[in-house]
C-alpha cells in the first residue's frame, strides 16, 4: 500500500507539470502524519508507459490502470477506477492536480467514498501529526486552514506552485499493473469531441508577457500587441474573453483554466481585472496596465497605470522602443 | 419537451475589492465582509429559467441554511421560479459533505427531475466541490465547468465544458447534475436576468417552506473537514504610478524603469 497516493494526469504531451508538482509535494510530506510511502495512480491509455516515468520522478510505487472504459477522461469511470484502486491499495491522503480533471473526479470520489475533500489548495503543511490544507482565500488576503477531523481518507486538489517538480532520476520504485472492472452503469456519460490547442508557446517561462483582454476589441488590434511583443521579445497572453472571442488561440489563455505565469513584466492591455484572470498573473514582478476605464480593478495591482486608448498608447510604446 | 430543473443557490461572502483587515489573528473579521448571491449559482438559475422559457417545465430552487443578509430564495422568486425550499441544517458547522447529503435528500424528496444546476464556486476560489458531491450521492451523471448547454434531448444533455487549452463536448444521461463554470461579459446572452418589479411586489411576503434534516431523514455524523483557522497574508504594497499617455517622456521613463 501507499500512505499518500497522487493522481497523475497525462496526455499526448506526457505527464502534466502540475501532476509532477503534486508528486513532489507528496514526497515532501512522506514521513509526516505517520505515512512513509508515495504511490502514484496512472489511469488510461499508456498507463504502463507513464507509470515507468513516474517512478523516475520519485514515486515509490506506481499503479497502472488500463481499461477500455478509461480511454478518454470522463468522471464516472475514472471515479470508479480510483475507488477500486483505493480499495485494493488503501491510502490516507489522495492528492490530485487542481485541474478541470482533478476538481471533477476528486469531489465525485469524495462523495462516493464519504471522504473529506478540500479543493484548490496552495499548500499542505504538516506538524508531524496532522496535515493542514491551506487555501488562498478572501481576495488573496488570507489562507483558510482546513483539517481532516474525520480521520479517514482525505482527498485534496492542489494548485500550480504547490512544489517544484523533481527532475527525472533513477528511481527505485516499482510499477504495478492493477485491474479494475467498470460496469456499463459507469459509462453513461460520453465524450462527443474535444477541441484542444497543441501547446507551442511557453508562457510559464516567459520574462515579458503582453496580455490582451476583452477591451482589445478585435483581432486586428491584437496585431498591435504583437508589434509591441516583438520589440520586447515578449509572449502574447490573453484572458478567457479574448480567447472566446476568437482573437487569440487557447494556448495563450492565462488564469483560472489557463496557465499561471510569473513574468518579470506583465503588460495588461484592455484587461479589466476579473478574478479568473488575476489569479494567473498575481506573481508578476511588475505590471503595467493600459485601459480606457479609469476605474478598472486591474489598476489596483498595477505598478504603472495608463488610462488611455490602446490604439494610441501601444504604437507610442512601439515607437519609443524602435 | 418540458424540463424540470432544480437549482442550488448559495449566499456567500462577497470577496471583491476587499479592504485590508479581513483576517485579524487567526479569525475572520466578519464585520468587514458583506454577502451576495453566489454569481455562478445565479448563472445556473438563469440557465434553468432559459430552459423553462424555451421548452416549459418547472424550476425549483434549494438553499441550505438560514438567511444572513441576502435571501437567495426570495431573489429567485423575484426572477420567476416556481418553487423554493429552504433546507434547515441541524448545525451551522456544515462541511461540503454535510451540505451535499442534505441537498441530495431534499432533491429525492422533490421527486423526479431532469437537471440539477449549480455554480462551480464555493465562497472562494473555484471548484466543483458541491455539485460533484451531490451528483455522487444521487448516483447520476455530472458535467462540471459547463460553459453552455448545446442540446437538451429527452434523455440526454450535451454540454460544452471548459478545460485547459480548449473545450470538450460531453453528453450526460438525464437526470444529471450540471455545474456551471462560466463567467460572463455583460452583453452575453447567458447573463442572469434582474429581479422583476411585479414579482418583487407579489412575492415579497410569500411563505418559504422549510425542511429540516430530521424531516429529510438525514443524520449527519459530524464534519469531516473543519476550518482550523485563518492566516493573514501580508498585503503586497504596490505604489501605483500614474503615467500620462500623452507624454512621451513619461512613457519613456516608465520603460527605462521596467526594462
Amino acid at each position: 500500500m501507499a500512505d499518500i497516493l497522487v493522481y497523475i494526469e497525462h496526455d499526448a504531451d506526457g505527464i502534466t507539470d502540475l501532476s509532477l508538482q503534486c508528486l513532489a509535494k507528496a514526497r515532501q510530506l512522506a514521513g509526516c502524519c505517520g505515512g512513509k510511502t508515495v504511490g502514484a495512480a496512472v489511469l488510461g491509455a499508456d498507463a504502463e508507459k507513464v507509470a515507468a516515468e513516474v517512478i523516475a520522478r520519485g514515486a515509490d510505487v506506481a499503479f497502472a490502470v488500463e481499461d477500455a472504459a478509461l480511454a478518454d477522461y470522463l468522471p464516472k469511470p475514472y471515479a470508479a477506477a480510483l475507488a477500486q484502486l483505493l480499495e485494493q491499495q488503501p491510502a490516507r491522503l489522495l492528492i490530485l492536480p487542481a485541474s478541470t480533471v482533478g476538481n471533477d473526479v476528486g469531489p465525485l470520489l469524495a462523495g462516493r467514498l464519504d471522504a473529506g475533500c478540500v479543493v484548490d489548495c496552495s499548500d499542505i503543511a504538516c506538524d508531524g501529526t496532522v496535515c493542514t490544507f491551506k487555501r488562498l482565500d478572501f481576495d488573496a488576503q488570507a489562507y483558510t486552514l482546513y483539517r481532516n477531523a474525520g480521520g479517514g481518507l482525505a482527498i485534496v486538489t492542489c494548485k500550480d506552485g504547490i512544489a517544484e517538480a523533481a527532475a527525472a532520476g533513477a528511481g527505485g520504485g516499482e510499477a504495478v499493473s492493477v485491474t479494475v472492472a467498470i460496469g456499463a452503469e459507469e459509462q453513461s456519460t460520453t465524450l462527443d469531441r474535444r477541441e484542444v490547442a497543441r501547446k507551442t508557446v511557453n508562457l510559464k517561462d516567459a520574462k515579458v508577457i503582453i496580455g490582451g483582454g476583452a477591451g482589445v476589441g478585435n483581432a486586428a488590434n491584437f496585431q498591435l500587441l504583437e508589434q509591441l511583443a516583438s520589440k520586447l521579445n515578449a509572449e502574447i497572453g490573453a484572458t478567457r474573453a479574448a480567447v472566446d472571442a476568437g482573437w487569440v488561440s487557447h494556448e495563450r489563455q492565462i488564469g483560472q483554466t489557463g496557465v499561471t505565469v510569473r513574468p518579470d513584466l506583465y503588460i495588461a492591455v484592455g484587461i479589466s481585472g476579473a478574478v479568473q484572470h488575476v489569479v494567473g498573473i498575481r506573481d508578476a514582478k511588475q505590471i503595467i496596465a493600459i485601459n480606457n476605464d479609469p476605474s478598472a480593478p486591474i489598476y489596483k495591482m498595477a505598478h504603472y497605470k495608463i488610462v488611455g486608448d490602446l490604439n494610441s498608447v501601444v504604437p507610442k510604446l512601439v515607437d519609443l522602443l524602435s | 419537451m418540458a424540463c424540470n430543473s432544480i437549482v442550488i443557490a448559495r449566499e456567500v461572502w462577497d470577496t471583491r475589492d476587499l479592504l485590508p483587515g479581513v483576517v485579524s489573528g487567526n479569525a475572520l473579521n466578519e464585520g468587514a465582509l458583506s454577502k451576495r448571491f453566489e454569481p455562478e449559482d445565479l448563472n445556473a438559475l438563469e440557465m434553468a429559467l432559459q430552459i423553462k422559457d424555451k421548452q416549459g417545465g418547472k424550476v425549483t430552487v434549494l438553499s441550505v441554511g438560514a438567511v444572513r443578509d441576502v435571501d437567495v430564495l426570495r431573489e429567485a422568486l423575484f426572477r420567476g421560479v416556481d418553487e423554493v425550499v429552504r433546507v434547515v441544517p441541524p448545525t451551522n458547522e456544515l462541511d461540503t459533505a454535510g451540505q451535499a447529503a442534505l441537498l441530495a435528500a431534499a432533491i429525492r424528496k422533490l421527486g423526479t427531475f431532469d437537471l440539477v444546476l449549480v455554480g462551480v464556486s464555493v465562497p472562494e476560489g473555484e471548484n466543483s466541490l458541491l455539485g460533484a458531491e451531490v451528483a455522487a450521492r444521487l448516483g447520476v451523471d455530472q458535467i462540471t465547468y459547463v460553459d453552455s448547454l448545446v442540446e437538451l434531448g429527452a434523455d440526454s444533455a450535451l454540454c460544452k465544458r471548459e478545460i485547459e487549452m480548449g473545450s470538450e463536448f460531453i453528453r450526460a444521461k438525464l437526470p444529471a447534475v450540471l455545474v456551471m463554470g462560466v463567467y460572463l461579459l455583460t452583453d452575453d446572452p447567458r447573463t442572469p436576468r434582474s429581479a422583476k418589479a411585479m414579482l418583487k411586489l407579489k412575492m415579497k411576503k410569500a411563505p418559504i417552506p422549510e425542511w429540516t434534516a430530521a424531516e429529510l431523514g438525514v443524520e449527519l455524523s459530524g464534519a469531516k473537514i473543519v476550518v482550523a483557522g485563518f492566516e493573514a497574508i501580508p498585503r503586497r504594497q504596490i505604489d501605483t504610478k500614474d503615467v500620462d499617455p500623452e507624454s512621451g517622456a513619461a512613457l519613456k521613463a516608465m520603460l527605462d524603469e521596467v526594462l
